[in-house]
C-alpha cells in the first residue's frame, strides 16, 4: 500500500513538474510542429518507468526499470532531438537550433543514473548473497 | 557502496534540475526578444557603389544574455555568383538592453555588368541569402536562413537607336539626329551622358556625338543626339557605337547597325 501511494506521489510530481515547464515552453510550439507531442510522449513514459520502479522498490527489478528510464532518456534524446541539431522549415525559412551541448549534458547525466542503477543492482545483489549472522536465543 | 551511490544520486538530481531549469528559462525567454527592422535606405557611397542599408534594433528583455547575433546577406545573380555579400554582427545584447546596428551592404554595378550585360538591358531577378544567427543565453547557437529573389529592373531596359534623320549643314556636312529611348526599370536614377560613334558601310567613322541624359527610376527616356556627319561618308547602312557613362557604372562600346 505505502510502495503505491508513493509511487503515485511521484508521479504526481513528476506531472506537475511537467505542467509547470510546459506553461514556460508552450509559446515555442507555435513554433515547433510537434514539440508538444514529442514531450509529452517522453513524460509519458518517463513516469510510466519511474512508477514501475517505485513499485518493485526492495526487488531486484526496480534497478531494471531505473537502468531502463536512464537508457530511455538517451535513446530518446538520441532520436527525437536528431543528434541535437533540431531543425524545421517554414516556407522558405529554415530554423536550425544547435542543442548538441544540451544533448551532451543530458547524455551524460543519463549514463550517470545509469551507472546508479547498476551500482544500486550490484549493491543488492552483494546484499543478498552476505551470510547473515544467526542471533543465538 | 550506500555513500557513493547516494552522492551520485544528489549530484545527477541537482544536476537534472540546472539543466531543467535553465532550458526552459532560456527557450521561455527568446519570446522577449523583439527584433525591429527600421526603413530601409539605398543611396551612392562615396566609391560611386550603390548601398543598402537596414536598420536593425534588438531589444533583449530575456533572462539572459545574446551573443554573437549575426546578421549576414548575400546576394548573388541568377546564376548563384555571388555579387556582394554584407555581414552585422554584435557580440553581446545584455539582458535587459536594446542595440540598434545598421546592417550595410555595397553594390558595385560595374562588377555585376562584367559579369552579365543582360542586366543592362533585360529585366531579371537576384537571388538573396539572408541568414541571422545568434547565441541563446550565449551558448545555444540558433540559426535562420531565408532565401528568396527580388526583381531586377534593367537600367536600359527596351534600348533603342532610331534611324539617323538627316537634315542640310554646309555644303560638306549634314546635320544628323539620332532618337534614342529606353525605359529606366531600375531602382536608381541613371544620370550620366550617352556617346556615339557613327560608323558607314566600309567602316569609316563618319560622325560621333553625345549628350547628357537623366532618367528617373521607372521612367521612360526620350531623346537624340545631334552631331554632324561628312556628306561623301554617308551611307544608308552602318553601325553606332555607343559608350554610356554614369557615376555608377560605364558600359561600352556596344554596336547597333542602322539601316
Amino acid at each position: 500500500m505505502w510502495k503505491a501511494t508513493k509511487a503515485t506521489i511521484k508521479g504526481l510530481i513528476a506531472y506537475v513538474i511537467y505542467f509547470f515547464a510546459w506553461s514556460f515552453l508552450s509559446p515555442l510550439s507555435q513554433l515547433i510542429p510537434g514539440l508538444q507531442q514529442m514531450i509529452e510522449t517522453f513524460v509519458a513514459i518517463y513516469i510510466v518507468l519511474m512508477v514501475l520502479g517505485e513499485l518493485t522498490s526492495g526487488t531486484i527489478y526496480q534497478h531494471f526499470f531505473n537502468a531502463a528510464k536512464a537508457l530511455f532518456i538517451i535513446a530518446y534524446m538520441l532520436m527525437s532531438l536528431k543528434g541535437g541539431m533540431f531543425g524545421f522549415s517554414f516556407e522558405n525559412v529554415s530554423l536550425m537550433i544547435d542543442l548538441r551541448m544540451f544533448v551532451v549534458i543530458a547524455m551524460l547525466l543519463s549514463l550517470l543514473g545509469l551507472a546508479k542503477s547498476v551500482l544500486q543492482a550490484i549493491d543488492f545483489m552483494n546484499e543478498k548473497a552476505e551470510p547473515r549472522l544467526l542471533k543465538l536465543s | 557502496m550506500k555513500i557513493p551511490i547516494r552522492m551520485i544520486g544528489i549530484a545527477t538530481t541537482f544536476f537534472w534540475i540546472f539543466l531543467i531549469a535553465f532550458s526552459v528559462s532560456a527557450a521561455y525567454s527568446a519570446k522577449d526578444i523583439q527584433f525591429n527592422f527600421g526603413d530601409p535606405q539605398t543611396g551612392m557611397n562615396a566609391d560611386n557603389e550603390l548601398f543598402f542599408s537596414l536598420p536593425i534594433t534588438i531589444v533583449n528583455r530575456g533572462f539572459y544574455n545574446i551573443g554573437n547575433f549575426n546578421v549576414t546577406s548575400r546576394i548573388a545573380d541568377s546564376d548563384g555568383h555571388e555579387i556582394t555579400r554584407g555581414s552585422t554582427l554584435i557580440s553581446v545584447i545584455r539582458k535587459g538592453e536594446e542595440v540598434t546596428a545598421s546592417h550595410d551592404l555595397t553594390f558595385d554595378i560595374d562588377d555585376l555588368l562584367q559579369r552579365d550585360q543582360e542586366y543592362l538591358f533585360n529585366d531579371s531577378e537576384v537571388r538573396i541569402h539572408e541568414a541571422v544567427g545568434l547565441r541563446l543565453a550565449e551558448v545555444i547557437p540558433v540559426q535562420a536562413e531565408a532565401n528568396f529573389t527580388l526583381p531586377w529592373g534593367a537600367p536600359l531596359y527596351n534600348f533603342a537607336i532610331g534611324e539617323p534623320q538627316y537634315s542640310a549643314f554646309n555644303t560638306t556636312h549634314f546635320r544628323a539626329t539620332v532618337p534614342i529611348s529606353f525605359e529606366n526599370h531600375a531602382f536608381f536614377d541613371l544620370a550620366g551622358s550617352i556617346q556615339l560613334r557613327m560608323y558607314n558601310n566600309v567602316g569609316t567613322r563618319t560622325g560621333y556625338g553625345e549628350t547628357a541624359l537623366v532618367a528617373a527610376q521607372h521612367a521612360r527616356y526620350d531623346g537624340a543626339v545631334e552631331f554632324y556627319v561628312l556628306i561623301s561618308g554617308v551611307t544608308p547602312n552602318g553601325r553606332f557605337e555607343a559608350c554610356l557613362f554614369s557615376p555608377l557604372f560605364n558600359y561600352g562600346p556596344w554596336v547597333i547597325p542602322y539601316g
